[in-house]
């Protein structure tokens, strides 16, 4: 099968996942707080790992360029986030009602996406295997990713369908990127290690700025690190067996 | 040298470092709850850091019992937390709450240094470069962990001294440990990938349930976030020179 074909369609697997995570809601109207600090917590770990795993993966060819990417791609999350004024967003928050905070919820969204979508095309062009894995894991974690951000929007009083669609949408950004990522460093191979740094800086960054805090506030610290730690020893055990 | 004398040198050296975190004390009195939240962001980007490496050297000997090793390092912080949040202890003139809590961090500390001393005897048995790599690994992120603690002692009026001796002290079980470690790896080799676990189960735990949310609870989000980034793609690259 056409690479590219295979990039397509894994990252489509990752974006489509989100709306799995409109499913728990299906049932109750909102979800107890310390839910979603779990949630958030999964999500964190499991990214974690998967960064993790993408960076043992590249580790030979990365040393100053996956450096210096990975200060760029911190760099940009930190700026678009500061543009955008939502540097101190908080992302969970289930009484504001403000337009403003709708929009602003769903780009963050979007751009978090788009890091997962170099990162999966950074795994591709590693190795087709990884690119695999990358996007599973991925597509697992925008599961309870997605789940907050329905319950965020639920609270608004979206229709929940309306949430799902709009959590599926935010993660188009990660096929877009994903394709292009994965077409570019195919055109210039030397591309590679800044990509791969870029996608982990970003990744890393997005996780400790966001679904992180939030969920210490939201669940007590000792079950918040147990799921993010748990979580991240299932992926990295999961790669050491499949890969 | 005698390898047991230098292996108990490697992991003096670490604990050492550790009392380096005191320096910043000698130019100034007091670090702000922002300081310590700063110290402590950092502390868990090397950390982090430093449990990818430690993972990578572990998982080539073996993933299972890597993983196995590190679910008994998290087991262990926990127990140890569970068992100090029993005792109401007063701490030198501190008192009580602040006490309970600085006395909290030493012991977590101390105790999460056992696993680390573990993993630096451990990881002679995988050859000087691997012994190495993890020495200054640790040792690194020692600082940090001498910046936290002298960070909470200073202000309550311990001389920079004494904050570097409580720093050093936290992180005695290292060359204790060590020795043994190495001991019993020699004679057991399928030990390393247990006890490199361990040491990076109880790392990252460390960080999850202790570091990271005091830095959340002092400072700025982006910031914390920016500094333990920044400290794990540095502490990565660090590692690739070793």
């Amino acid at each position: 099968m056409n690479p590219t074909i295979t990039v397509l369609i894994y990252s489509s697997i990752a974006a489509a996942s989100a709306a799995l995570g409109a499913i728990p809601l299906r049932w109750r109207d909102s979800i107890p707080t310390a839910w979603i600090g779990w949630a958030n917590a999964l999500a964190a770990g499991l990214m974690l790992g998967t960064a993790y795993v993408i960076v043992v993966a590249g580790l030979n060819r990365m040393v100053w360029a996956g450096a210096t990417g990975a200060f760029l791609g911190i760099g940009f999350i930190y700026w678009t986030h500061l543009i955008a004024h939502t540097e101190d967003i908080d992302l969970n928050k289930l009484d504001e009602t403000g337009p403003e905070y709708g929009y602003q919820v769903l780009l963050v969204q979007s751009l978090h996406s788009a890091s997962e979508g170099v990162a999966i095309g950074v795994a591709m062009s590693l190795n087709i295997g990884l690119g695999v894995f990358a996007a599973i894991a991925f597509a697992v974690h925008n599961v309870p990713e997605a789940t907050v951000l329905c319950a965020v929007l639920r609270a608004r009083g979206i229709r929940l369908r309306d949430a799902a669609g709009l959590a599926v949408m935010t993660n188009l950004s990660l096929i877009l990127l994903a394709i292009v990522t994965f077409a570019l460093i195919t055109a210039m191979p030397l591309l590679l290690p800044w990509a791969l740094g870029f996608a982990m800086g970003a990744l890393v960054y997005l996780v400790m700025v966001e679904p992180l805090p939030e969920s210490y506030r939201q669940a007590g610290n000792t079950s918040i690190a147990l799921v993010t730690s748990v979580a991240m020893g299932i992926v990295v055990l999961l790669n050491g067996f499949l890969l | 040298m005698h390898p047991v004398a230098l292996v108990f040198a490697y992991g003096l050296l670490t604990a050492l470092a550790t009392g380096l975190g005191a320096l910043p004390f000698a130019f100034v009195r007091t670090v702000s709850p922002k300081g310590v939240a700063y110290a402590n962001a950092v502390a868990s980007g090397l950390m982090l850091g430093a449990c990818f490496g430690l993972l990578v050297e572990g998982t080539e000997s073996g993933t299972w019992p890597t993983i196995i090793g590190a679910n008994l390092g998290i087991l262990f912080i926990l127990a140890a937390q569970q068992i100090l949040l029993r005792f109401n202890v007063s701490f030198g003139s501190l008192g009580s709450v602040a006490a309970r809590r600085t006395l909290l961090m030493i012991v977590v500390m101390t105790v999460h240094s056992f696993s680390e001393g573990v993993a630096v005897g451990a990881s002679f048995g995988g050859g000087m470069t691997l012994a190495t790599l993890i020495t200054v690994a640790i040792a690194v992120h020692n600082i940090p962990e001498g910046l936290a603690i002298s960070a909470v002692l200073r202000p309550r009026g311990v001389s920079v001294i004494g904050c570097a001796g409580w720093s050093v002290f936290s992180s005695l079980p290292q060359p204790l440990m060590a020795v043994p470690a190495y001991l019993f790896v020699d004679a057991f080799a399928p030990a390393l990938p247990y006890g490199i676990g361990f040491a990076a189960g109880a790392m990252v735990l460390m960080v999850f349930v202790e570091l990271l949310p005091e830095a959340y609870g002092q400072a700025r989000r982006r910031t914390v976030a920016l500094l333990v980034s920044v400290s794990l793609a540095a502490m990565i690259l660090f590692q690739r020179f070793l």
